[in-house]
């Protein structure tokens, strides 16, 4: 409660009245601007005023004639004065007095009645745009943060731009290692066709000479054969197939 | 010249994933593939060229010299290394990347100072409960009235309210 911070600040003559009391006497003694700190903001008021009796009579009018006249006493003052204003005519009863007593009571059984609800309700109103700029606050409080740690966190990312030039410069030597081996495996394929071509073709040469050979000496030799020769090895082929056969009847 | 067996770096990719903004993935993702497609390429090929049997071909080829020849050419011959022409761009661009960088961590700092302060301001402020008006327009400059403007209540423009 606002009263709060007030109440202990006060010197110790006044605490010892009670609260109400103590309260009532704090408004009018509110020290505002008296020291040095003239410029300090204005300790907020408090949440309620002093303590009333009947709406209308302060509590600490009671508590002055309480030591002398104990708890009856200002009730005593006051329908003894009253009486003295009736008898003595000071106060005259005439038409306006009904009327005021009319308006009076319907007024206090109106207060009475929606006094409280109409107070709620006016409270609720104020409470509401103090709540909506209250959110409003809240809200610009968040957005602020996560500003803040978006900022971070783009910091933090842009640490690990080394990564990037990293890769980069990994995969320009990916390249040119591949690249070079690449120009290595060229030279080793190219020396060994041409190598092995060299050994294709002297295979292949040999290969066709000794056929050539082959082929020529065969046509010699069948072009040599001259017909009394063939008529010779024709007879000589008999008797050998003769002389097999012989030998073969032999064996059977 | 670099040597030839120039270390590769290893890069750790979860890391560096990590901290792609959103915006930047696409790119992320084709350097990525890249990486990958020449890694593949790279362990495919042998390290060195098998080694020619010089003493087949020298038994084997008729004529006379060529193989030795041959070989006097192979062994002398030196395959250059490819010529590294991109290295000295990607210096050059992490150097203007670490200017930019150092720019906008700068500009991104002068703006989280400038956060911190209207928290600290918004943070110090005294609960709308206790303010007045004036408090009020002190606080939040832009609800502050324009009395000069518009001398007759209610200070602003009727649309405005």
């Amino acid at each position: 409660r606002a009263l709060c911070p007030l109440v202990p600040s006060a010197p110790a003559a006044l605490r010892a009245l009670p609260p109400p009391v103590a309260v009532g006497v704090l408004h009018t003694t509110r020290p505002l601007h008296t020291t040095q700190q003239s410029l300090a903001p204005v300790p907020p008021l408090p949440e309620k005023g002093g303590e009333v009796r009947h709406g209308l009579i302060p509590e600490e009018f009671f508590q002055f004639l309480y030591p002398k006249t104990g708890v009856t006493g200002p009730y005593m003052l006051g329908t003894g004065l009253l009486l003295y204003l009736l008898s003595k005519e000071i106060y005259v009863v005439n038409h306006e007095t009904a009327a005021a007593a009319c308006i009076l009571t319907v007024i206090i059984y109106g207060i009475k009645k929606f006094g409280a609800d109409v107070a709620a309700f006016a409270d609720k109103l104020n409470e509401e745009k103090v709540a909506s700029a209250l959110a409003m606050k809240n809200e610009a409080i968040q957005t602020l943060q996560t500003a803040i740690e978006e900022e971070k966190k783009e910091q933090w990312r842009v640490e690990g731009r080394s990564y990037l030039f990293d890769a980069k410069r990994n995969n320009i030597a990916m390249l040119l290692e591949t690249n070079y081996r690449e120009r290595l495996l060229m030279v080793y394929n190219e020396v060994k066709k041409r190598l092995d071509y060299q050994v294709a073709m002297q295979n292949l040469k040999r290969q066709k000479e000794q056929d050539h050979m082959i082929q020529w000496v065969e046509k010699n030799v069948v072009q040599s054969i001259t017909p009394q020769q063939q008529k010779e090895s024709i007879a000589k082929c008999i008797l050998d197939l003769k002389a097999l056969s012989k030998s073969a009847h032999a064996a059977v | 010249m670099a040597g030839r067996k120039a270390a590769l770096k290893a890069v750790d990719w979860a890391a560096f994933a990590e901290r792609v903004p959103p915006n930047q993935r696409a790119m992320f993702n084709a350097l990525k593939t890249r990486n990958d497609a020449l890694t593949a390429r790279l362990a495919a090929l042998p390290e060195k060229p098998p080694a020619i049997d010089w003493a087949f071909y020298k038994a084997n080829v008729a004529k006379a010299g060529m193989v030795d020849e041959f070989q006097k050419k192979f062994s002398a011959l030196k395959v250059p290394e490819p010529v590294d022409t991109q290295s000295a761009k990607i210096d050059a661009q992490e150097k203007e990347a670490a200017k930019s960088t150092a720019e906008y961590i700068q500009a991104s700092k002068a703006r989280i100072a400038q956060y911190e302060q209207q928290l600290q301001k918004l943070k110090n402020m005294i609960p709308f409960e206790q303010m007045t008006f004036e408090d009020l327009s002190e606080a939040f400059p832009e609800t502050k009235l324009n009395k000069e403007k518009y001398p007759f209540w209610p200070h602003k423009p009727i649309a405005d309210l």
